[in-house]
């Protein structure tokens, strides 16, 4: 190798190296301070205690079986509040349900299933949980079969 | 990629998590950490059965870890054809030998960008398969279970730890590589100030003394 390749070579690592650094060591310091401001939750006694509540780690990759296990929500509630049948839609995940059935309307399916879990946890808690005032409403046009 | 990965495990659970790792360990940019965090929590909802998931996933990591290296092993002679053994061959396989076991067991879980050129150079130089596998296993358990234990611990907000996590791989990767460059700059400087010091010696050799009278 050259000395004038060798230079660059060196000089290339140490500015990639120093670049890749920067870059990950401030969104490691980012997700530390966010990390920071949540202790880990309790591990649950039982299977009750597992239950989840808060609607807003609902994720697109995310199935109706899944998201019925986590909050303790029965599936069939949650494909009624979809308009959706459960045969054939068990493992697609939310984002894919969204994509099939209602194109038009974008994060739809997320929505309805947020809304359909904080109003059945409202019906069976006693404890009053918030219940949006506006839920998701359903997109006007042609459902694919 | 991600999203639809662990729709799969969440489907289909333990056998689809030992493919991911499996064919992760053999160059396929799944993001295997992330992956393994969210097994971690999905065995905290009671979804999977983290002591049966976390074998297969051990089991599945370390087949993929020991098929690039037998890869690295193959690929041997035509590595070989192109340095024709030339000292720098030479001297690179000793240091492998020599440091090759801290390098795959720290690339196993904490600078996992590295883990597969790692398996293929060990396997290229023939670092002898039980050491690697001894290294591996450690390494890749700590990767399963640890990672996967942080998953259990921070259950729903797995995501947090994950993103942390892979941003300090990320930083560890960088430092070293810039730590690569300045030594690699230090050491190039050095001799070049060692030259510089031994022309003028040289020079200087044979010329009569300025104090001859």
């Amino acid at each position: 190798m050259t000395p004038a390749r060798q230079r660059a070579l060196i000089l290339g690592m140490i500015l990639i190296g120093f670049a890749i650094a920067a870059v990950f060591g401030l969104r490691a310091l980012h997700a530390f301070r966010q990390f920071r401001g949540h202790p880990p939750p309790p591990i649950a006694a039982s299977n009750m205690e597992r239950v989840e509540t808060d609607v807003e780690l609902i994720r697109g990759w995310m199935t109706v079986p899944y998201v019925s296990r986590m909050y303790n929500v029965p599936p069939g509630l949650l494909f009624d509040a979809l308009g959706i049948s459960p045969i054939g839609n068990g493992e697609k995940s939310l984002e894919q349900l969204n994509e099939e059935y209602y194109p038009q309307a974008d994060d739809f399916v997320i929505a309805s299933v947020k809304a359909a879990i904080l109003e059945y946890q409202a019906r069976d808690t006693p404890v009053a949980t918030p219940v949006p005032h506006n839920p998701p409403i359903r997109p006007i046009g042609p459902i694919p079969p | 990629m991600s999203d639809f990965l662990l729709t799969q495990i969440i489907n289909y659970g333990a056998p689809i998590l030992g493919a991911i790792v499996f064919i992760g360990a053999m160059g396929a940019p799944f993001p295997g950490t992330l992956i393994v965090i969210a097994v971690g929590a999905f065995a905290r909802q009671g979804l999977l059965a983290w002591h049966t998931t976390g074998l297969i996933a051990l089991a599945c990591v370390v087949a993929g870890d020991g098929l690039s290296y037998a890869m690295g092993r193959y690929a041997r002679d035509a590595v070989l054809r192109r340095f024709q053994n030339s000292e720098r061959w030479i001297k690179a396989e000793f240091t492998f030998n020599r440091w090759g076991g801290m390098a795959v067991f720290w690339t196993r879980f904490l600078i996992t960008g590295i883990a597969v050129p790692v398996n293929l150079i060990a396997g290229t130089s023939r670092f002898g398969y039980r050491r690697f596998l001894l290294y591996d296993l450690f390494g890749e358990t700590i990767w399963i279970f640890g990672y996967g234990s942080l998953g259990y611990l921070f259950g729903s907000q797995w995501e947090m730890i994950s993103d942390l996590i892979g941003n300090i791989s990320g930083l560890t990767l960088g430092l070293l590589l810039l730590a690569a460059g300045l030594w690699l700059g230090i050491k190039r400087w050095k001799a070049m100030e060692a030259k510089k010091t031994e022309i003028p010696e040289s020079q200087t050799r044979g010329l009569p003394s300025r104090n001859t009278k």
